[in-house]
Protein backbone atom coordinates (compact mmCIF):
# COMPACT_ATOMS: atom_id res chain seq x y z
CA UNK A 1 0.00 0.00 0.00
CA UNK A 2 1.98 3.07 -0.86
CA UNK A 3 0.26 6.05 0.09
CA UNK A 4 0.43 4.11 3.95
CA UNK A 5 3.95 4.79 2.93
CA UNK A 6 3.26 8.56 4.11
CA UNK A 7 4.19 8.61 7.98
CA UNK A 8 1.58 11.01 8.48
CA UNK A 9 -1.39 9.21 7.17
CA UNK A 10 -0.20 5.98 8.78
CA UNK A 11 -0.67 7.61 11.78
CA UNK A 12 -3.93 9.12 11.49
CA UNK A 13 -4.99 5.70 10.17
CA UNK A 14 -3.37 4.12 13.93
CA UNK A 15 -4.98 7.38 15.88
CA UNK A 16 -8.62 6.07 14.35
CA UNK A 17 -8.06 2.55 15.20
CA UNK A 18 -6.93 3.56 19.10
CA UNK A 19 -10.00 5.97 19.09
CA UNK A 20 -12.44 3.48 17.87
CA UNK A 21 -11.46 0.21 19.54
CA UNK A 22 -9.66 1.32 22.47
CA UNK A 23 -11.16 4.68 23.58
CA UNK A 24 -14.05 3.24 24.74
CA UNK A 25 -12.46 1.03 26.96
CA UNK A 26 -10.85 3.91 28.59
CA UNK A 27 -13.89 5.77 29.21
CA UNK A 28 -15.74 2.84 31.03
CA UNK A 29 -12.85 2.04 32.96
CA UNK A 30 -11.84 5.72 34.18
CA UNK A 31 -15.61 6.43 34.64
CA UNK A 32 -15.19 3.66 37.44
CA UNK A 33 -13.07 5.40 39.25
CA UNK A 34 -15.30 8.75 39.03
CA UNK A 35 -18.33 10.06 41.08
CA UNK A 36 -21.79 10.51 38.92
CA UNK A 37 -21.53 13.93 38.23
CA UNK A 38 -17.56 13.84 37.60
CA UNK A 39 -18.89 11.55 34.71
CA UNK A 40 -21.27 13.57 33.01
CA UNK A 41 -19.69 16.82 33.64
CA UNK A 42 -16.52 15.45 31.99
CA UNK A 43 -18.58 14.00 28.72
CA UNK A 44 -19.26 17.86 27.05
CA UNK A 45 -17.42 19.39 26.09
CA UNK A 46 -14.68 16.44 25.21
CA UNK A 47 -11.70 16.53 26.45
CA UNK A 48 -8.86 14.63 27.88
CA UNK A 49 -10.59 14.53 31.20
CA UNK A 50 -13.23 12.05 29.56
CA UNK A 51 -10.81 9.46 29.10
CA UNK A 52 -8.96 10.25 32.53
CA UNK A 53 -9.84 9.78 36.39
CA UNK A 54 -8.17 13.21 37.92
CA UNK A 55 -9.34 12.17 41.46
CA UNK A 56 -10.09 8.54 41.15
CA UNK A 57 -12.61 7.00 43.77
CA UNK A 58 -12.99 3.90 44.97
CA UNK A 59 -16.53 4.53 45.87
CA UNK A 60 -18.02 2.42 43.29
CA UNK A 61 -16.11 -0.61 43.79
CA UNK A 62 -16.99 -0.55 47.19
CA UNK A 63 -20.62 -0.15 46.99
CA UNK A 64 -20.82 -2.79 44.16
CA UNK A 65 -19.46 -5.41 46.18
CA UNK A 66 -20.86 -4.27 49.20
CA UNK A 67 -24.44 -3.45 47.48
CA UNK A 68 -24.75 -6.52 44.99
CA UNK A 69 -23.65 -10.44 45.04
CA UNK A 70 -21.27 -9.68 42.32
CA UNK A 71 -18.54 -11.53 44.30
CA UNK A 72 -20.38 -14.84 44.66
CA UNK A 73 -21.34 -14.52 40.88
CA UNK A 74 -17.80 -14.11 40.01
CA UNK A 75 -17.09 -17.62 41.98
CA UNK A 76 -19.39 -18.61 40.36
CA UNK A 77 -18.22 -18.43 36.75
CA UNK A 78 -15.26 -19.06 37.82
CA UNK A 79 -16.52 -22.42 38.84
CA UNK A 80 -18.89 -22.99 35.91
CA UNK A 81 -15.73 -21.72 33.59
CA UNK A 82 -13.18 -24.33 35.30
CA UNK A 83 -15.06 -27.35 35.13
CA UNK A 84 -16.37 -26.87 31.74
CA UNK A 85 -13.35 -26.28 30.48
CA UNK A 86 -11.33 -29.55 32.27
CA UNK A 87 -14.51 -31.75 31.30
CA UNK A 88 -14.49 -30.63 27.54
CA UNK A 89 -10.85 -31.32 27.33
CA UNK A 90 -11.30 -34.79 28.76
CA UNK A 91 -14.19 -36.12 26.47
CA UNK A 92 -13.55 -34.57 23.57
CA UNK A 93 -9.93 -35.99 23.84
CA UNK A 94 -10.93 -39.36 24.42
CA UNK A 95 -13.39 -39.23 21.51
CA UNK A 96 -10.77 -37.86 19.53
CA UNK A 97 -8.57 -40.54 20.58
CA UNK A 98 -11.14 -43.40 19.69
CA UNK A 99 -11.87 -42.10 16.26
CA UNK A 100 -8.47 -41.33 15.11
CA UNK A 101 -6.23 -44.20 16.84
CA UNK A 102 -8.41 -47.07 16.80
CA UNK A 103 -9.99 -49.32 14.03
CA UNK A 104 -13.60 -50.14 14.65
CA UNK A 105 -16.90 -50.53 13.16
CA UNK A 106 -19.22 -47.69 13.07
CA UNK A 107 -16.58 -45.52 13.23
CA UNK A 108 -17.96 -43.22 10.30
CA UNK A 109 -21.37 -43.16 11.61
CA UNK A 110 -20.46 -42.00 15.19
CA UNK A 111 -18.16 -39.21 13.21
CA UNK A 112 -21.48 -38.37 11.04
CA UNK A 113 -23.34 -38.13 14.09
CA UNK A 114 -21.37 -35.86 15.15
CA UNK A 115 -20.52 -33.44 12.25
CA UNK A 116 -24.40 -33.01 11.98
CA UNK A 117 -24.56 -30.88 15.50
CA UNK A 118 -22.16 -28.76 13.95
CA UNK A 119 -24.63 -27.31 12.08
CA UNK A 120 -27.24 -26.62 14.29
CA UNK A 121 -27.21 -23.25 15.32
CA UNK A 122 -27.31 -23.38 19.60
CA UNK A 123 -29.59 -20.69 20.13
CA UNK A 124 -32.52 -22.70 18.12
CA UNK A 125 -32.53 -25.13 21.08
CA UNK A 126 -33.02 -22.73 23.56
CA UNK A 127 -36.46 -23.95 24.45
CA UNK A 128 -36.22 -27.67 24.41
CA UNK A 129 -33.04 -27.91 26.18
CA UNK A 130 -34.64 -26.27 29.28
CA UNK A 131 -37.05 -28.71 29.35
CA UNK A 132 -34.58 -31.20 29.15
CA UNK A 133 -31.83 -29.72 31.60
CA UNK A 134 -34.61 -28.01 34.01
CA UNK A 135 -36.42 -32.11 33.79
CA UNK A 136 -32.99 -33.73 34.96
CA UNK A 137 -33.11 -31.12 37.76
CA UNK A 138 -30.53 -29.22 37.10
CA UNK A 139 -32.21 -25.37 36.98
CA UNK A 140 -30.13 -23.13 38.94
CA UNK A 141 -27.59 -25.24 39.57
CA UNK A 142 -23.95 -24.91 38.48
CA UNK A 143 -23.83 -27.93 36.46
CA UNK A 144 -26.96 -27.11 34.83
CA UNK A 145 -25.12 -23.84 33.42
CA UNK A 146 -21.76 -26.02 31.75
CA UNK A 147 -23.10 -29.50 30.80
CA UNK A 148 -25.34 -28.94 27.72
CA UNK A 149 -21.62 -27.83 26.36
CA UNK A 150 -19.02 -30.38 27.51
CA UNK A 151 -19.74 -32.68 24.35
CA UNK A 152 -18.24 -29.52 22.28
CA UNK A 153 -18.32 -30.70 18.39
CA UNK A 154 -15.78 -28.29 18.18
CA UNK A 155 -13.47 -29.07 20.41
CA UNK A 156 -13.90 -32.80 18.66
CA UNK A 157 -13.04 -31.35 15.16
CA UNK A 158 -10.04 -28.80 16.91
CA UNK A 159 -8.46 -32.31 18.15
CA UNK A 160 -9.09 -34.80 15.94
CA UNK A 161 -7.07 -32.56 13.55
CA UNK A 162 -4.07 -32.33 15.80
CA UNK A 163 -4.47 -36.37 16.50
CA UNK A 164 -4.48 -36.72 13.25
CA UNK A 165 -1.19 -35.05 12.97
CA UNK A 166 0.63 -37.60 15.26
CA UNK A 167 3.10 -40.18 13.79
CA UNK A 168 1.89 -43.67 14.06
CA UNK A 169 5.47 -44.63 15.42
CA UNK A 170 4.50 -42.72 17.94
CA UNK A 171 2.48 -45.26 20.08
CA UNK A 172 3.69 -48.49 18.30
CA UNK A 173 6.52 -48.61 20.24
CA UNK A 174 4.55 -48.57 23.34
CA UNK A 175 2.56 -51.14 21.92
CA UNK A 176 5.24 -53.50 21.53
CA UNK A 177 6.33 -52.87 25.26
CA UNK A 178 2.60 -54.26 25.72
CA UNK A 179 1.10 -50.64 26.45
CA UNK A 180 -2.68 -50.59 26.39
CA UNK A 181 -5.21 -47.79 24.99
CA UNK A 182 -5.18 -46.07 28.53
CA UNK A 183 -1.34 -46.41 28.55
CA UNK A 184 -0.89 -44.60 25.12
CA UNK A 185 -3.73 -42.00 25.40
CA UNK A 186 -2.63 -40.80 28.45
CA UNK A 187 1.32 -41.37 28.20
CA UNK A 188 1.86 -40.54 24.47
CA UNK A 189 -0.89 -39.24 23.00
CA UNK A 190 -1.73 -36.36 25.31
CA UNK A 191 1.80 -34.86 25.94
CA UNK A 192 2.14 -34.51 22.51
CA UNK A 193 -0.97 -32.42 22.16
CA UNK A 194 -0.09 -29.38 25.24
CA UNK A 195 -0.64 -26.67 22.38
CA UNK A 196 -4.01 -27.31 21.24
CA UNK A 197 -5.05 -28.49 24.35
CA UNK A 198 -4.11 -25.06 25.77
CA UNK A 199 -6.49 -23.57 22.28
CA UNK A 200 -9.01 -25.61 22.98
CA UNK A 201 -9.38 -24.97 26.78
CA UNK A 202 -8.76 -20.98 26.41
CA UNK A 203 -11.74 -20.87 23.37
CA UNK A 204 -13.90 -22.98 26.42
CA UNK A 205 -12.69 -20.64 28.70
CA UNK A 206 -13.96 -18.07 26.73
CA UNK A 207 -16.72 -18.86 25.75
CA UNK A 208 -18.33 -20.18 29.35
CA UNK A 209 -17.21 -17.06 31.03
CA UNK A 210 -19.16 -14.80 28.18
CA UNK A 211 -22.22 -16.98 27.87
CA UNK A 212 -25.07 -14.93 28.70
CA UNK A 213 -28.39 -16.22 26.91
CA UNK A 214 -28.32 -20.37 28.31
CA UNK A 215 -27.16 -19.37 32.11
CA UNK A 216 -30.62 -16.85 31.81
CA UNK A 217 -32.84 -18.81 31.64
CA UNK A 218 -31.56 -21.67 33.43
CA UNK A 219 -30.31 -20.31 36.31
CA UNK A 220 -31.84 -17.05 37.82
CA UNK A 221 -31.72 -17.65 41.33
CA UNK A 222 -29.24 -15.26 43.12
CA UNK A 223 -27.22 -18.45 43.92
CA UNK A 224 -26.39 -20.04 40.90
CA UNK A 225 -26.43 -16.35 38.71
CA UNK A 226 -23.18 -16.08 37.09
CA UNK A 227 -21.17 -12.75 36.13
CA UNK A 228 -22.83 -11.48 32.95
CA UNK A 229 -26.77 -12.33 34.00
CA UNK A 230 -25.40 -10.78 37.44
CA UNK A 231 -24.32 -7.25 35.36
CA UNK A 232 -27.08 -7.36 32.81
CA UNK A 233 -29.39 -6.82 36.01
CA UNK A 234 -27.55 -3.87 36.85
CA UNK A 235 -29.66 -2.18 34.03
CA UNK A 236 -29.45 0.91 31.56
CA UNK A 237 -28.91 4.44 31.89
CA UNK A 238 -32.08 5.05 32.14
CA UNK A 239 -33.54 2.41 35.13
CA UNK A 240 -30.46 2.76 37.47
CA UNK A 241 -29.02 6.13 38.66
CA UNK A 242 -25.53 5.42 39.35
CA UNK A 243 -23.28 4.46 35.98
CA UNK A 244 -20.09 4.43 38.21
CA UNK A 245 -21.22 1.05 39.56
CA UNK A 246 -22.53 -0.31 36.39
CA UNK A 247 -18.86 0.59 34.80
CA UNK A 248 -17.54 -0.84 37.73
CA UNK A 249 -19.13 -3.80 37.47
CA UNK A 250 -18.61 -4.28 33.45
CA UNK A 251 -14.90 -4.02 34.44
CA UNK A 252 -14.84 -6.48 36.97
CA UNK A 253 -16.69 -9.19 34.80
CA UNK A 254 -13.98 -8.03 31.60
CA UNK A 255 -10.79 -7.61 33.27
CA UNK A 256 -9.71 -11.47 34.21
CA UNK A 257 -10.43 -12.43 30.36
CA UNK A 258 -8.15 -9.32 28.95
CA UNK A 259 -5.76 -10.19 30.93
CA UNK A 260 -5.38 -13.96 29.89
CA UNK A 261 -5.99 -12.69 26.38
CA UNK A 262 -3.30 -10.67 26.89
CA UNK A 263 -0.91 -13.01 28.34
CA UNK A 264 -1.96 -16.10 26.14
CA UNK A 265 -3.14 -13.93 22.94
CA UNK A 266 -1.10 -16.18 20.12
CA UNK A 267 -3.47 -19.29 21.02
CA UNK A 268 -6.39 -17.10 21.80
CA UNK A 269 -5.88 -16.02 18.18
CA UNK A 270 -5.30 -19.82 16.78
CA UNK A 271 -8.33 -20.75 18.92
CA UNK A 272 -10.53 -18.15 17.41
CA UNK A 273 -9.60 -18.71 13.52
CA UNK A 274 -10.03 -22.00 14.06
CA UNK A 275 -13.55 -21.69 16.17
CA UNK A 276 -14.41 -20.14 12.86
CA UNK A 277 -15.72 -23.67 11.56
CA UNK A 278 -17.83 -23.52 14.32
CA UNK A 279 -19.68 -20.18 13.26
CA UNK B 1 -5.49 -77.86 -2.16
CA UNK B 2 -4.06 -75.04 -2.20
CA UNK B 3 -6.71 -73.16 -2.87
CA UNK B 4 -8.30 -74.60 -0.13
CA UNK B 5 -4.95 -74.14 2.06
CA UNK B 6 -5.38 -70.74 1.37
CA UNK B 7 -9.15 -69.94 2.17
CA UNK B 8 -8.05 -71.77 5.49
CA UNK B 9 -5.12 -69.75 6.13
CA UNK B 10 -7.47 -66.79 5.35
CA UNK B 11 -10.21 -67.09 7.35
CA UNK B 12 -7.70 -68.52 10.32
CA UNK B 13 -6.05 -64.97 10.26
CA UNK B 14 -9.49 -63.32 10.18
CA UNK B 15 -10.23 -65.97 13.14
CA UNK B 16 -6.91 -65.07 15.15
CA UNK B 17 -7.35 -60.97 14.59
CA UNK B 18 -10.75 -60.84 15.50
CA UNK B 19 -10.86 -61.09 19.09
CA UNK B 20 -8.23 -58.17 19.03
CA UNK B 21 -10.74 -56.05 16.99
CA UNK B 22 -13.44 -56.92 19.22
CA UNK B 23 -11.43 -55.52 22.54
CA UNK B 24 -10.72 -52.96 20.18
CA UNK B 25 -14.13 -51.55 19.29
CA UNK B 26 -15.01 -52.48 22.90
CA UNK B 27 -12.41 -50.06 23.87
CA UNK B 28 -13.46 -47.30 21.55
CA UNK B 29 -16.80 -47.16 22.34
CA UNK B 30 -15.72 -46.87 25.97
CA UNK B 31 -13.98 -44.03 24.84
CA UNK B 32 -16.46 -42.71 23.48
CA UNK B 33 -19.58 -43.29 25.50
CA UNK B 34 -19.39 -40.22 27.71
CA UNK B 35 -18.96 -37.96 24.61
CA UNK B 36 -21.75 -39.42 22.78
CA UNK B 37 -23.91 -40.06 25.79
CA UNK B 38 -23.91 -36.03 26.45
CA UNK B 39 -24.11 -35.25 22.25
CA UNK B 40 -27.38 -37.22 22.36
CA UNK B 41 -29.11 -35.95 25.45
CA UNK B 42 -28.05 -32.44 25.18
CA UNK B 43 -28.30 -32.08 21.33
CA UNK B 44 -30.44 -34.60 19.72
CA UNK B 45 -33.21 -35.28 22.45
CA UNK B 46 -33.60 -31.19 22.54
CA UNK B 47 -33.65 -31.57 18.80
CA UNK B 48 -36.42 -34.12 18.41
CA UNK B 49 -38.55 -32.45 21.14
CA UNK B 50 -38.34 -28.88 19.12
CA UNK B 51 -39.93 -31.05 16.13
CA UNK B 52 -42.82 -32.29 18.37
CA UNK B 53 -43.56 -29.11 20.39
CA UNK B 54 -44.16 -27.20 17.14
CA UNK B 55 -47.40 -28.96 16.60
CA UNK B 56 -48.04 -28.36 20.76
CA UNK B 57 -49.69 -25.50 22.61
CA UNK B 58 -48.27 -25.78 25.92
CA UNK B 59 -46.36 -23.44 28.31
CA UNK B 60 -43.53 -24.21 30.50
CA UNK B 61 -44.45 -23.61 34.01
CA UNK B 62 -46.86 -26.72 32.93
CA UNK B 63 -45.28 -28.47 30.24
CA UNK B 64 -47.32 -31.67 30.94
CA UNK B 65 -50.59 -29.97 30.21
CA UNK B 66 -49.42 -30.05 26.11
CA UNK B 67 -52.05 -29.98 23.26
CA UNK B 68 -52.03 -31.17 20.31
CA UNK B 69 -52.87 -28.35 17.89
CA UNK B 70 -51.40 -29.60 14.45
CA UNK B 71 -49.99 -26.74 12.42
CA UNK B 72 -51.61 -23.96 14.23
CA UNK B 73 -48.44 -22.61 15.30
CA UNK B 74 -47.31 -22.57 11.73
CA UNK B 75 -50.45 -20.83 10.28
CA UNK B 76 -50.40 -17.92 13.45
CA UNK B 77 -46.63 -17.34 11.86
CA UNK B 78 -48.01 -16.69 8.47
CA UNK B 79 -51.22 -15.08 9.97
CA UNK B 80 -49.79 -12.45 12.76
CA UNK B 81 -47.16 -9.89 11.57
CA UNK B 82 -44.60 -10.75 14.46
CA UNK B 83 -42.39 -13.44 12.93
CA UNK B 84 -42.51 -11.56 9.46
CA UNK B 85 -41.45 -8.65 11.24
CA UNK B 86 -38.98 -10.17 13.11
CA UNK B 87 -37.33 -11.83 10.88
CA UNK B 88 -37.19 -8.95 8.78
CA UNK B 89 -35.37 -7.16 11.32
CA UNK B 90 -33.81 -9.65 12.24
CA UNK B 91 -32.10 -9.93 8.26
CA UNK B 92 -31.23 -6.00 8.35
CA UNK B 93 -29.64 -6.07 11.05
CA UNK B 94 -27.72 -9.37 9.75
CA UNK B 95 -27.14 -7.40 6.38
CA UNK B 96 -25.89 -4.18 8.33
CA UNK B 97 -23.35 -6.22 10.24
CA UNK B 98 -22.06 -7.86 7.21
CA UNK B 99 -21.59 -4.66 5.20
CA UNK B 100 -19.64 -3.28 7.54
CA UNK B 101 -17.54 -6.18 9.08
CA UNK B 102 -16.43 -7.48 5.40
CA UNK B 103 -14.64 -4.10 3.77
CA UNK B 104 -13.14 -3.00 7.32
CA UNK B 105 -12.22 -6.69 7.84
CA UNK B 106 -10.49 -7.09 5.03
CA UNK B 107 -8.95 -3.40 5.54
CA UNK B 108 -7.49 -4.35 8.62
CA UNK B 109 -6.14 -7.61 7.64
CA UNK B 110 -4.03 -6.03 4.84
CA UNK B 111 -2.98 -3.76 7.21
CA UNK B 112 -2.34 -6.59 9.67
CA UNK B 113 -0.06 -8.58 6.52
CA UNK B 114 1.91 -5.88 5.16
CA UNK B 115 5.21 -4.46 6.99
CA UNK B 116 4.10 -1.94 8.63
CA UNK B 117 4.83 -0.73 12.17
CA UNK B 118 2.56 -0.91 15.08
CA UNK B 119 1.03 -4.24 13.42
CA UNK B 120 1.12 -5.75 16.58
CA UNK B 121 -0.66 -3.42 18.63
CA UNK B 122 -3.49 -3.21 16.01
CA UNK B 123 -4.12 -6.45 16.28
CA UNK B 124 -4.10 -6.54 19.97
CA UNK B 125 -6.48 -3.91 19.76
CA UNK B 126 -9.19 -4.38 17.62
CA UNK B 127 -9.27 -8.10 19.40
CA UNK B 128 -10.34 -6.28 22.74
CA UNK B 129 -13.93 -6.11 21.92
CA UNK B 130 -13.60 -10.00 20.15
CA UNK B 131 -12.74 -11.44 24.12
CA UNK B 132 -15.60 -8.80 25.78
CA UNK B 133 -18.40 -10.55 26.53
CA UNK B 134 -21.79 -9.48 24.89
CA UNK B 135 -23.60 -8.12 27.41
CA UNK B 136 -20.43 -6.00 28.58
CA UNK B 137 -20.46 -4.52 25.05
CA UNK B 138 -24.14 -3.95 25.11
CA UNK B 139 -23.79 -2.34 28.81
CA UNK B 140 -20.54 -0.16 26.88
CA UNK B 141 -23.08 0.64 24.37
CA UNK B 142 -25.91 1.47 26.48
CA UNK B 143 -23.88 4.31 27.98
CA UNK B 144 -21.55 5.31 24.82
CA UNK B 145 -25.10 5.79 23.04
CA UNK B 146 -26.95 7.62 25.98
CA UNK B 147 -28.91 10.20 24.56
CA UNK B 148 -28.00 13.51 27.51
CA UNK B 149 -24.31 12.25 28.89
CA UNK B 150 -23.21 9.49 26.60
CA UNK B 151 -19.56 9.53 24.77
CA UNK B 152 -20.66 10.01 21.09
CA UNK B 153 -23.85 12.47 21.61
CA UNK B 154 -20.59 14.20 23.37
CA UNK B 155 -18.44 13.56 20.04
CA UNK B 156 -21.00 14.64 18.10
CA UNK B 157 -22.15 18.09 19.62
CA UNK B 158 -18.31 19.02 20.18
CA UNK B 159 -18.28 18.41 16.20
CA UNK B 160 -21.46 21.02 16.23
CA UNK B 161 -24.22 18.77 15.26
CA UNK B 162 -27.51 17.96 17.29
CA UNK B 163 -27.65 15.38 19.78
CA UNK B 164 -29.07 11.98 18.36
CA UNK B 165 -31.61 10.08 19.98
CA UNK B 166 -29.76 6.50 18.80
CA UNK B 167 -31.28 3.90 20.74
CA UNK B 168 -34.94 5.38 21.78
CA UNK B 169 -35.13 6.36 17.75
CA UNK B 170 -37.07 3.90 15.61
CA UNK B 171 -34.98 4.84 12.55
CA UNK B 172 -32.01 4.64 14.71
CA UNK B 173 -32.03 1.75 16.70
CA UNK B 174 -31.69 -1.44 14.63
CA UNK B 175 -28.31 0.81 13.16
CA UNK B 176 -27.20 1.43 16.11
CA UNK B 177 -26.98 -1.95 17.82
CA UNK B 178 -25.74 -3.36 13.97
CA UNK B 179 -22.74 -0.83 13.96
CA UNK B 180 -22.44 -2.15 17.59
CA UNK B 181 -21.91 -5.57 16.66
CA UNK B 182 -19.63 -5.16 13.96
CA UNK B 183 -17.25 -3.26 16.15
CA UNK B 184 -17.33 -6.04 18.49
CA UNK B 185 -16.84 -8.45 15.66
CA UNK B 186 -14.34 -7.03 13.00
CA UNK B 187 -11.21 -7.95 14.86
CA UNK B 188 -12.56 -11.61 14.47
CA UNK B 189 -13.04 -10.69 11.01
CA UNK B 190 -9.55 -9.60 9.89
CA UNK B 191 -8.51 -12.79 11.90
CA UNK B 192 -10.10 -15.05 9.16
CA UNK B 193 -9.20 -12.49 6.60
CA UNK B 194 -5.49 -12.91 7.80
CA UNK B 195 -5.47 -16.41 7.51
CA UNK B 196 -6.70 -16.16 3.74
CA UNK B 197 -4.09 -14.12 2.73
CA UNK B 198 -1.12 -15.77 4.50
CA UNK B 199 -2.42 -18.86 2.45
CA UNK B 200 -2.29 -17.14 -0.86
CA UNK B 201 0.95 -17.51 -2.57
CA UNK B 202 3.15 -14.34 -2.96
CA UNK B 203 4.72 -15.20 -6.29
CA UNK B 204 1.65 -14.32 -8.49
CA UNK B 205 1.77 -10.81 -7.20
CA UNK B 206 5.19 -10.76 -7.60
CA UNK B 207 5.22 -12.03 -10.92
CA UNK B 208 2.64 -9.59 -11.88
CA UNK B 209 4.11 -6.42 -10.15
CA UNK B 210 7.39 -7.11 -12.67
CA UNK B 211 4.89 -7.12 -15.35
CA UNK B 212 3.89 -3.57 -14.41
CA UNK B 213 1.04 -4.08 -12.53
CA UNK B 214 -0.12 -1.31 -10.17
CA UNK B 215 -0.74 -2.18 -6.41
CA UNK B 216 -4.01 -1.43 -6.82
CA UNK B 217 -4.30 -3.68 -9.92
CA UNK B 218 -2.42 -6.75 -7.80
CA UNK B 219 -5.51 -6.00 -5.13
CA UNK B 220 -8.32 -5.89 -7.25
CA UNK B 221 -6.80 -8.82 -9.77
CA UNK B 222 -5.41 -10.82 -8.00
CA UNK B 223 -5.66 -10.97 -4.25
CA UNK B 224 -9.47 -10.27 -3.42
CA UNK B 225 -10.35 -12.92 -6.21
CA UNK B 226 -7.97 -15.82 -4.87
CA UNK B 227 -9.68 -14.70 -1.08
CA UNK B 228 -13.61 -15.68 -2.37
CA UNK B 229 -13.41 -18.57 -0.42
CA UNK B 230 -12.25 -16.82 2.09
CA UNK B 231 -14.57 -14.32 1.96
CA UNK B 232 -17.64 -16.71 1.90
CA UNK B 233 -16.30 -18.49 4.90
CA UNK B 234 -16.45 -15.22 6.46
CA UNK B 235 -19.53 -13.97 5.40
CA UNK B 236 -21.42 -16.78 6.22
CA UNK B 237 -19.91 -16.54 10.05
CA UNK B 238 -20.80 -13.38 10.32
CA UNK B 239 -24.50 -14.16 9.08
CA UNK B 240 -25.13 -16.97 11.06
CA UNK B 241 -23.35 -15.10 14.43
CA UNK B 242 -25.62 -12.21 13.93
CA UNK B 243 -28.83 -14.26 13.20
CA UNK B 244 -28.17 -15.56 16.70
CA UNK B 245 -27.65 -11.97 18.37
CA UNK B 246 -29.52 -11.83 21.61
CA UNK B 247 -27.91 -9.64 24.00
CA UNK B 248 -28.33 -6.35 22.47
CA UNK B 249 -32.00 -6.48 22.31
CA UNK B 250 -32.54 -8.15 25.12
CA UNK B 251 -30.16 -5.15 27.01
CA UNK B 252 -30.16 -2.20 24.93
CA UNK B 253 -33.77 -2.28 22.96
CA UNK B 254 -36.13 -4.18 24.21
CA UNK B 255 -36.86 -5.13 21.55
CA UNK B 256 -38.05 -1.48 20.44
CA UNK B 257 -38.91 1.04 19.52
CA UNK B 258 -41.83 -0.25 17.85
CA UNK B 259 -40.38 -3.89 17.58
CA UNK B 260 -37.53 -2.63 15.29
CA UNK B 261 -35.63 -4.23 17.12
CA UNK B 262 -37.25 -6.99 18.06
CA UNK B 263 -34.34 -10.15 16.73
CA UNK B 264 -35.58 -13.38 16.17
CA UNK B 265 -33.43 -15.24 19.26
CA UNK B 266 -34.93 -12.28 21.39
CA UNK B 267 -38.37 -12.75 20.19
CA UNK B 268 -38.26 -16.58 20.96
CA UNK B 269 -37.27 -16.20 24.55
CA UNK B 270 -40.35 -13.20 25.00
CA UNK B 271 -42.31 -16.33 23.52
CA UNK B 272 -41.40 -18.73 25.61
CA UNK B 273 -40.02 -17.53 28.85
CA UNK B 274 -41.87 -14.39 28.96
CA UNK B 275 -45.52 -14.86 27.13
CA UNK B 276 -45.36 -18.97 28.29
CA UNK B 277 -46.18 -19.60 24.41
CA UNK B 278 -43.61 -22.88 24.17
CA UNK B 279 -45.80 -24.23 21.37
CA UNK B 280 -45.08 -20.90 18.92
CA UNK B 281 -41.62 -20.26 20.49
CA UNK B 282 -40.50 -24.03 19.14
CA UNK B 283 -41.91 -23.24 15.80
CA UNK B 284 -40.17 -20.07 15.08
CA UNK B 285 -37.21 -21.96 16.12
CA UNK B 286 -37.96 -24.37 13.57
CA UNK B 287 -38.00 -21.83 11.59
CA UNK B 288 -34.64 -20.16 12.63
CA UNK B 289 -33.06 -23.64 12.50
CA UNK B 290 -34.34 -24.34 9.16
CA UNK B 291 -32.67 -20.69 7.96
CA UNK B 292 -29.25 -21.67 9.33
CA UNK B 293 -28.88 -24.71 8.29
CA UNK B 294 -30.06 -23.58 4.69
CA UNK B 295 -27.13 -21.17 4.61
CA UNK B 296 -24.76 -23.81 5.60
CA UNK B 297 -25.57 -25.83 3.22
CA UNK B 298 -25.47 -23.39 0.51
CA UNK B 299 -22.45 -22.49 2.01
CA UNK B 300 -21.38 -26.01 1.42
CA UNK B 301 -22.46 -26.38 -1.96
CA UNK B 302 -20.88 -23.13 -3.32
CA UNK B 303 -17.25 -24.18 -1.62
CA UNK B 304 -17.75 -28.32 -2.93
CA UNK B 305 -15.45 -27.12 -6.00
CA UNK B 306 -12.28 -26.72 -4.51
CA UNK B 307 -10.67 -24.30 -6.98
CA UNK B 308 -6.84 -24.05 -6.16
CA UNK B 309 -4.57 -21.79 -6.98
Amino acid sequence: MARFRKPLLLAAVLALILVCFFAPFLWIVSNSFKPQLGIFSDVTPISWRTFLPLDPVAENYRSLFARTNILHALLNTAIVAAGQVALTLLLCSMAAYALTRIKFRGSQAVFVLILLTFLLPVEALLVPLYQVVSGLGLSNTLTGIMIPWIASPFGLFLLKQAFEELPRDLEDAARIDGAGHLRIFVSVILPNVKVPLLTLGLVTFLFSWNSFLWPLVIAQSPDAQVIQVAIAQQGSPTQLPNWGETFAGATVATLPLILLFLLLQKYFTQGMAMSGIKG
Amino acid sequence: MTAIDAQGTVAAARARRTPRQKRDARVAYVFLAPFLFLLLLFQYVPLAMMAKNAFMDYSLLNPDAAKFVGLLNFSDMLYFDDARESLAATFLFALGVVAIVIPLGFALALFLDSKLPARGIVRTIIMLPVVTSAVVVATMWNFLLDPSNGLINGVVTAMGLPRQPFLTSPDQALVMIAIMTAWQQVGFAAILFLGGLQGVPKELAEAARIDGATKAQVLWNITIPLLSRTTLFVVVIMTVFSLQAFAPAFLMTDGGPRDSTNLIVYHIYKTAFVMQNAGYASALSVLLLVIVLGISLLQMWLLRARWNY
